[in-house]
């Protein structure tokens, strides 16, 4: 018994020895990638299970805003899914002028948005009117 | 036997009104409504919103020189099952563009035509009315660009129960002097659902 821990053990190790990432600009997924400490046959079901059960979801890492050519704001989103699995969802953009008010647009509404398990992910937003200066983003569940 | 009757009624009614769906107002702004086969209006705001932003972005409506160009809308096909509007598509799009101050609509000519800019005209001639008050020959001004499209759907038969129906939003900016495309963008909308819901 002792020696099916041991081997079970080493195989982790083995199995988890492999993979180092190049470059941080490349994101090679979990099964394409080799398999690393963290992810192979044997602990990946209980690393995914534990992620479920802590809640890990999407984290907004930055927020740039830039002006195109055409004199419009654009909101640059990105972040990362802390979780293994895809999460869906959608976000809202709301455009406000110099004094902090609201300007109406028809591209205000709800666009959905899908990000890979443990995947950075990023979209961007453009204002339809010139006279936006700042935002803010609201998300929600994909019903 | 009257007793009977009347206990008999009244049982019906209530059970006639336990069945009755409500009707309920939907919140336009944060529905969170099923999805549904056919295109709803959540699907036209997603697709009008994306194809503005991308429009914007590429700065196409960017004149040198500064002003609005002047664009008509030309045809937007309806190539899907349904029985569409496309303006409940492009009023969005047309209300963005001119909003964006970087563009003009014309009623002039185009899909987007008011028919009364030539009825009017016709007016010249009569006695009615003062030739002061009626619009000039040469005074309508020609579009510079023009908008058109098509919205088009593709069924998928996707296993033995589902199906999947794909729709396609496509738009293209063109020059009217030059004939040369400055934007075109695509949005699909897909959704995958029962064999037995009927997407038309």
């Amino acid at each position: 018994m002792r020696w099916l821990g041991i081997i079970l053990i080493t195989l982790m190790i083995l199995a988890g020895g492999c993979y180092k990432q190049q470059d941080s600009r490349i994101h090679v997924r979990e099964e394409v990638r080799s398999d690393s400490l963290e992810s192979n046959i044997v602990t990946r079901p209980v690393v995914h299970a534990f992620s479920d059960i802590i809640g890990e979801g999407i984290e907004i890492n930055d927020a740039v805003l830039t002006r195109n050519k055409g004199g419009f704001l654009e909101l640059h989103v990105s972040g990362f899914n802390k979780s293994y699995r895809t999460k869906r969802f959608r976000y809202r953009v709301e455009w406000l002028d110099e004094n902090g008010l609201v300007v109406g647009t028809k591209t205000s509404v709800w666009l959905p948005m899908s990000a890979m398990g443990k995947s950075p992910f990023s979209f961007k937003v453009v204002a339809p009117r010139t006279e936006a200066v700042n935002f803010r983003m609201d998300t929600r569940k994909w019903e | 036997m009257k007793r009977t009757i009347v206990y008999f009624i009244t049982a019906v009614s209530l059970l006639a009104a336990g069945c009755a769906q409500e009707t309920t107002n939907i919140d336009v702004m944060h529905d969170e409504g099923k999805a549904v086969m056919a295109l709803d209006y959540r699907d036209f705001d997603r697709a009008a919103s994306k194809l503005v932003q991308s429009l914007l972005a590429s700065g196409a409506l960017k004149k040198e020189g500064g002003g609005r160009y002047v664009v008509a809308t030309g045809r937007i096909v309806n190539d899907t099952m349904q029985r569409i509007d496309t303006d409940q598509l492009m009023v969005k799009i047309e209300t963005e563009l001119l909003n964006s101050g970087q563009a003009v609509m014309t009623s002039a000519v185009g899909s987007g035509a008011d028919k009364m800019i030539h009825e009017t005209r016709e007016l010249r001639d009569s006695e009615e009315f003062d030739p002061n008050t009626v619009a000039k020959r040469r005074t309508l001004i020609a579009p510079e660009l023009s908008i058109s499209g098509k919205i088009f759907q593709r069924n998928i038969r996707y296993d033995r129960n589902k199906q999947q129906v794909e729709y396609y939003f496509q738009l293209k900016l063109s020059d009217v002097k030059s004939g040369l495309r400055f934007w075109q963008e695509e949005e699909i909308v897909g959704k995958r659902g029962s064999n037995k819901s009927v997407a038309w």
